[in-house]
């Protein structure tokens, strides 16, 4: 049976490690892989788990979140019943320590009264995967657990299968509990609900970091990588954009690299993912970066393991260099000069 | 529905018998182009970019893909509640069925179409040529000079304006005559099959048309000479840019290639005339170790472990290790196997190329290959 499950994700997390790329824009929206944002991965896993019904809670930097997700049409989600609900907190300064944070929950109980799908997947919304979580219903239902945790080599991977029955008491006790979120009904010993695990096997990274931001990005390159979470079955959806195909110049090259369409690279590309519309000059060479949006470099640039944010303009001649194990993140919409990092 | 100033026909049944196979199954309109596109995206996205919310298609010849295509409009935001796209197929009436015979009468069967807006302005286009145009500005042309009709036309090489229907003007623009591909042509103004009317006026010559059994129910041969004969107000407007009819498999190529050429007109990479089209889901190309690009327009999905050059890809082709592509349209979903030599070639949508295949036109040869299905099984066996 389909429509079974509601699909909740909590867009409200912060990571300080992340400062530099969410400077603008919630985690949520993060872009990744050149066309899709951090979202994307627990959206279209949800929509294509037969998932018909979609809450998402953010909280900080929305707007290019909003945008990016409009009406929910390119993920099959502008429905007449159920669909996407976009439900922004209302209590910025209370500072959430886990996914699925009740206090943020409580101020739409309405959403969760209304709906009439029976469980509830609570998700983060900043893992990379490719994950069918129609097993994990059917382990859930089968076992007659009260809460499933989706688990990678022990580790929770913050995402957490109840009955909306369960979610809403759990929602409507939270101050008589003390329970503010669902890690903290899990963690706790003292608790009468019968807690299971599962175990996901497949490709799954928590991008909390620049550095492994960088690194699962760049794992990308690796085939089986890149099988395990571009499924032709199981699409990731994006917002689609009109752009052309990528245009390749007299005396370019690329090697080992993902590239996004509305490109023109008459440069040097290499081991790189490179994002819609960029630009890459004559003679310029580009190594072990990530290039976000409609970044524009100039000619005869050196860029070597550096994470260029939407919308930079790199001015001929500039030469950055960051370390390939920490590389460096230029934030978005600036510009930089030839001289300012030789 | 509201009155609208101007509506758009787009005739969109056209078999393009020229191209050969690669209009088998789907009406020429629908044949993919550009890496991304399919032919009907440029004449949509001009109707939209130009402030024209109400396109009715005409389609006659196999539709299926065309009609999925088109849906609702959105691609090219004409999903419209008052206007928007709508696919006009024949249809029959009580007493008989009538098919498009003529580019006149596909017209004239949908008066009912056209009724419900009531337009002053009636723009015909067909739905087989790439090229860019503002039919705004053509439609102000129109409406100062006074006209009846006005139909675009752009200037062609002399030697080949034998192959067009050709309008003679004076120094007005007013059109004296038009020929059908004269043998000695005396202007070099082809006309592009774009057409504005007054409603008024189309509608009085199509039902006279109509009662005429020796028409042939054009808009060329009968409908615009007529409507000379009657001393009636036709203007040319002249067209500067790029306009191709990809109706043979070397001008699909040649027109594709075009794309490669940094002198070209056509720029599909300028943000305030784009081309839409329905955007399939594809991840981003995946180029790897191996391979090289060079000279060569790629769209998603595509992943690359060979060397392609001077070549279009569409989304979703793979090209296998050791392989060379060179001069060549590989269009959606095609799996080119390792160790395959392609060139100056057009490799229609999911076609598997097993490993190993050679193809490649003959040196003194100009045509262009296009490769099917039984070609490969003959190399193959």
């Amino acid at each position: 049976m389909k429509n079974r499950m509601l699909g909740v994700i909590d867009a409200t997390t912060y990571h300080e490690d992340l400062e530099e790329l969410t400077v603008h824009r919630s985690l949520a929206a993060v872009p990744f892989a050149g066309r899709y944002r951090l979202i994307d991965f627990v959206l279209s896993n949800m929509v294509n788990s037969d998932i018909e019904s979609v809450a998402i809670f953010p909280k900080y930097q929305y707007r290019s979140l909003m945008d990016h997700l409009g009406s929910g049409k390119d993920w099959d989600l502008n429905r007449k019943r159920d669909g996407l609900f976009f439900f922004p907190s209302p209590l910025l300064d209370s500072p959430s320590k886990g996914i699925g944070s009740f206090n943020h929950f409580a101020a739409n109980l309405d959403y969760f009264y209304r709906s009439k799908q029976e469980y509830a997947l609570i998700s983060n919304c900043f893992t990379i995967f490719n994950m069918d979580f129609r097993p994990v219903l059917d382990r859930h239902i089968m076992t007659g657990c009260d809460i499933t945790v989706v688990r990678q080599d022990g580790h929770s991977l913050e995402m957490y299968l109840v009955k909306t029955s369960l979610l809403i008491s759990l929602i409507e006790n939270r101050n008589e509990t003390g329970y503010t979120c669902m890690r903290d009904v899990v963690t706790d010993i003292h608790h009468s609900y019968m807690i299971c695990n599962y175990e996901y096997t497949g490709l799954a990274v928590m991008i909390d970091s620049i550095e492994n931001y960088f690194a699962a990005s760049m794992g990308l390159l690796e085939p089986e990588a890149w099988k395990n979470i571009f499924k032709r079955r199981q699409p990731i959806y994006t917002k689609v954009k009109d752009e052309p195909p990528t245009r390749y110049m007299k005396g370019a090259r690329a090697q080992n690299s993902m590239i996004a369409n509305g490109c023109m690279i008459e440069g040097t590309v290499e081991n790189s993912i490179i994002s819609r519309g960029v630009k890459i000059g004559k003679g310029s060479v580009v190594k072990n970066c990530i290039i976000l949006q409609k970044t524009q470099i100039g000619e005869n640039c050196v860029l070597d393991s550096v994470i260029l944010d939407k919308d930079v303009k790199v001015e001929s001649g500039a030469k950055i260099e960051g370390k390939n194990e920490m590389p460096l993140v230029i934030r978005k919409g600036t510009v930089q000069g030839a001289l300012m990092n030789s | 529905m509201g009155k609208k100033k101007c509506v758009a026909m787009l005739l969109a049944g056209g078999k393009g018998s020229r191209l050969s196979s690669l209009t088998k199954s789907l009406a020429k309109p629908a044949v993919p182009f550009g890496g991304k596109y399919r032919i009907i995206d440029f004449t949509l996205s001009n109707c939209t970019n130009s402030g024209i919310d109400t396109v009715g298609v005409l389609t006659q010849y196999q539709p299926l893909v065309l009609n999925s295509y088109i849906g609702i409009g959105s691609a090219w935001d004409l999903d419209r509640k008052n206007g928007g796209v709508t696919v006009l197929p024949p249809y029959s009436e009580s007493s008989e069925v009538k098919w498009y015979t003529g580019t006149a009468s596909a017209i004239y069967q949908n008066l009912n179409y056209l009724k419900q807006y009531d337009p002053e302005y009636i723009l015909i286009l067909s739905g087989d040529h790439i090229y860019k145009m503002n039919y705004e500005l053509m439609l102000d042309y129109h409406i100062e000079k006074g006209a009846d009709a006005t139909i675009s036309v752009i200037e062609v090489p002399w030697p080949e304006a034998s192959r067009f229907g050709i309008m003679n003007t004076d120094e007005e623009m007013r059109v004296a005559e038009f020929e059908e591909k004269p043998a000695f042509p005396k202007n070099n103004l082809a006309s592009m099959g774009i057409y504005i009317f007054n409603w008024s006026v189309l509608k009085e010559y199509l039902e006279m048309d109509d009662r005429n059994p020796e028409s042939s129910h054009d808009f060329g041969k009968d409908i615009i000479p007529l409507m000379l004969d009657e001393n009636k107000k036709l203007f040319a407007y002249p067209f500067n840019g790029y306009w191709k009819d990809v109706g043979t498999v070397k001008s699909l190529w040649e027109a594709n290639m075009d794309l490669l050429d940094d002198e070209c007109e056509l720029n599909l990479f300028d943000h305030d005339w784009r081309i839409y089209s329905v955007n399939p889901n594809h991840p981003p190309q995946y180029i790897s170790p191996e391979a090289e690009v060079a000279e060569s327009l790629i769209n998603e999905g595509c992943t690359i472990e060979g060397e392609v050059e001077k070549s279009v890809l569409f989304q979703g082709v793979l090209v296998g290790k050791n392989t060379v592509i060179r001069e060549s349209v590989i269009m959606p979903d095609a799996v080119i196997g390792e160790n395959v030599y392609i060139e100056k070639a057009i490799v229609p949508s999911g076609m598997s190329i097993p490993d190993g295949v050679v193809i490649s036109a003959s040196e003194q040869d100009d045509e262009i290959i296009l490769i099917t299905q039984e070609m490969i099984q003959g190399i193959c066996s």
